[in-house]
């Protein structure tokens, strides 16, 4: 295979197709991302609904402490009895303890579980407290301590002034790290939660994230929890509308650029091909012009050589109209090998000489002049027609020749009314004696070039008054497919019975007889007796 | 067998095969012009290789031959001891006649 440059519309096919194909694969990028966002919000929503709903599983046990131990005056020991089911592995707190409020140095009055870290922060736990006192909320401390990270909730009556507050500990995994069971509905998620409303990794709660920043694709919502809240923010570990969705894309571009490649191709085989066609046509008209242009121009040169090669003039004698007819061919640029000659001889008579080489086109046509020059000269030298065929004969049997001519020579007496014929194998002329018209009978020798015999035998007719003699080549008589008699008969049928003038007669018979099929040149000559 | 098309698009079909005397029977069917006739000429060129040789044309199958045809059979009489021609048509008989020719292209009986 050659590389060729590529056809125009095949690179416009090409362009065309990758375009579309890229703005498939945009749009249906645009879509999924769009989609996933979506599914991500969702998920971020149910998730911190979830969260919200869990926050009155902390809030509701501790307020109902706080009104406890408001109305019992803080009594330590149905505090521990109502928080015991809340406090222990597995439970909400891993610590609960009342404390009373307003204190200097705020400490536990009664214990359940652990021992509350904030206990053992005496700093932190004056600031909280005294933050907590005002509040109307549940309160939530900072995380505390970092061997056992913890997070810290109180809940006071409002309003109460220095009375109890309830206050509860549940333990965070020391790494922060906790995964969301692989069986939920979220388990295509990753999460962080954070403790606030920032996202400082301080204030990090738990994650099921190893790495932070949290990169890609995210969402964060906030939770409201007592005075503070949750910040939650969620990331897909991988595709949320499945794996066909997330490829959809990348299965589109790679379908658009294969389709794009095929029709790119087959368009540039079509249009090679088109561009071929119209260079075929574009090169057929033109060599038919060309042809068209040459048949015209050979076909000018055959005829004019022809022309030139038949005799200008007629000999005029008195008491002897001559006339003489030459129709090339209608089709075919060849020059025909048809020729005659008209000569006087002297005071008495002319010289007819008619003859027809084989062959077509420009070798004929030579072959013709050689030997119609030929003849006229040995014409000169003696002019009975055997010995002008005799002679004719030696000469294209002296040297290599692959041709063959009939000859037709006849030797006119004008006031003798009489006419020596001899003939090489060319058909006898017809002579018309008013409604009565026959072919001169004499015994017809071979064409020249045949037998290497030169010997003629000359017949003497006779002719009476008026008399006309018309001498002709096959081309006036022979027709396709019919025997030589028809077209003889046809002709001796249109020369007689007419008092046409001789030269009004061979125009006729042109006319009439040479132009029926016409395949062939034909040449007539006619002679006329004025008396 | 060659087949060689003419003017009116009608094919010559050319068979040529030896008889018991020698003599070369070369069988011309279809028609025969000017169109073709050169084509037959070139196709017969292995055949006037003898100059001894006799050459029987049947022409019993030929419709048509005109007298571009009569050339291609007088160019082998010319080179080739005698020609002779089987059951010519009327037509191509009576041009051999009104041509002088019935001694140059013997016609059998």
């Amino acid at each position: 295979m050659t590389l060729e440059r590529p056809s125009r519309p095949g690179v416009i096919a090409l362009i065309l197709g990758l375009v579309v194909t890229a703005a498939l694969t945009v749009t249906a990028l645009a879509l999924y991302d769009r989609n996933e966002t979506r599914l991500l919000k969702l998920s971020a929503l149910e998730l911190s609904s979830l969260l919200s709903a869990a926050v009155p599983t902390v809030q509701t046990p501790l307020v109902s402490a706080a009104e406890l131990a408001d109305a019992t005056g803080g009594n330590a020991q149905k505090f521990r009895a109502f928080m015991a089911p809340y406090v222990g592995a597995g439970r909400q707190f891993q610590s609960a303890s009342l404390w009373r409020l307003g204190d200097a140095r705020p400490s536990p009055t009664a214990v359940v579980g652990a021992a509350p870290v904030l206990a053992s922060l005496p700093q932190q736990a004056q600031q909280f407290f005294t933050h907590a006192k005002g509040s109307s909320q549940l309160s939530v401390t900072g995380i505390l301590g970092s061997k056992t990270p913890a997070l810290g909730y109180l809940y006071a009556i409002p309003g109460v002034g220095d009375g109890y507050g309830a206050y509860a500990e549940g333990l965070l995994p020391r790494n922060r790290r906790s995964r969301i069971a692989s069986g939920s509905g979220f388990s295509d998620l990753n999460y962080a939660l954070y403790l606030g409303r920032s996202r400082s990794h301080a204030e990090l709660l738990l994650t099921s994230l190893r790495h932070f920043p949290v990169s890609g694709r995210q969402v964060s919502e906030v939770v409201p929890f007592g005075d503070s809240a949750f910040t939650l923010v969620v990331t897909p570990r991988e595709s949320l509308g499945g794996a066909f969705f997330h490829s959809l894309p990348w299965i589109i571009a790679g379908v658009g650029v294969l389709l794009t490649l095929a029709a790119a191709l087959i368009t540039d085989r079509l249009a090679r091909r088109r561009a071929h066609a119209e260079q075929l046509a574009v090169d057929l008209d033109r060599v038919a012009t060309e042809n068209q242009r040459m048949y015209t121009q050979q076909r000018g040169i055959a005829q004019t050589l022809q022309h030139a090669l038949l005799p200008d003039a007629l000999p005029a004698l008195e008491g002897l109209s001559v006339s003489a007819r030459y129709v090339p061919a209608a089709s075919g640029i060849d020059v025909g090998g048809d020729w005659y000659d008209v000569v006087e001889t002297d005071d008495n008579g002319v010289l007819l000489l008619i003859g027809d080489v084989s062959g077509h086109g420009l070798r004929a046509a030579t072959t013709m002049a050689s030997l119609r020059h030929a003849a006229l000269a040995y014409a000169v030298q003696d002019s009975a027609p055997a010995t002008v065929l005799a002679k004719l004969s030696d000469f294209v049997n002296s040297g290599e020749h692959d041709y063959f001519a009939t000859v037709l020579c006849a030797l006119i007496d004008v006031p003798r009314h009489t006419v020596t014929v001899a003939s090489a194998g060319h058909m006898a002329p017809l002579l018309i004696d008013g409604d009565d018209g026959r072919y001169v009978e004499f015994h017809v020798d071979a064409p020249i070039g045949v037998a290497s015999q030169s010997r003629y035998r000359e017949a003497l007719v006779t002719v009476p008054p008026n008399a006309t003699l018309v001498a002709f080549t096959d081309g006036l008589v022979e027709r396709r497919g019919e025997v030589l008699d028809v077209g003889l008969e046809r002709l001796r049928e249109a020369a007689t019975g007419t008092d046409l003038e001789l030269d009004e007669l061979l125009s006729r018979l042109a006319r009439e007889l040479a132009s029926a099929e016409h395949h062939d040149d034909t040449a007539i000559v006619g002679i006329q007796w004025q008396n | 067998m060659a087949e060689l098309e003419g003017e009116a698009g009608e094919n010559v079909v050319v068979e040529t095969r030896a008889d018991q005397t020698g003599a070369r029977i070369v069988s011309l069917s279809g028609e025969l012009d000017s169109a073709n006739a050169d084509a037959l000429d070139a196709s017969l060129a292995p055949l006037t290789q003898e100059r001894s040789a006799e050459v029987i044309f049947d022409l019993s199958g030929l419709r048509f031959m005109d007298s571009a045809g009569i050339a291609v059979l007088l160019g082998v009489a010319a080179k080739v001891n005698a020609v002779r021609l089987r059951d010519p048509s009327p037509a191509v008989r009576r041009v051999i006649e009104l041509t002088g020719l019935s001694d140059v292209l013997r016609i059998e009986s």
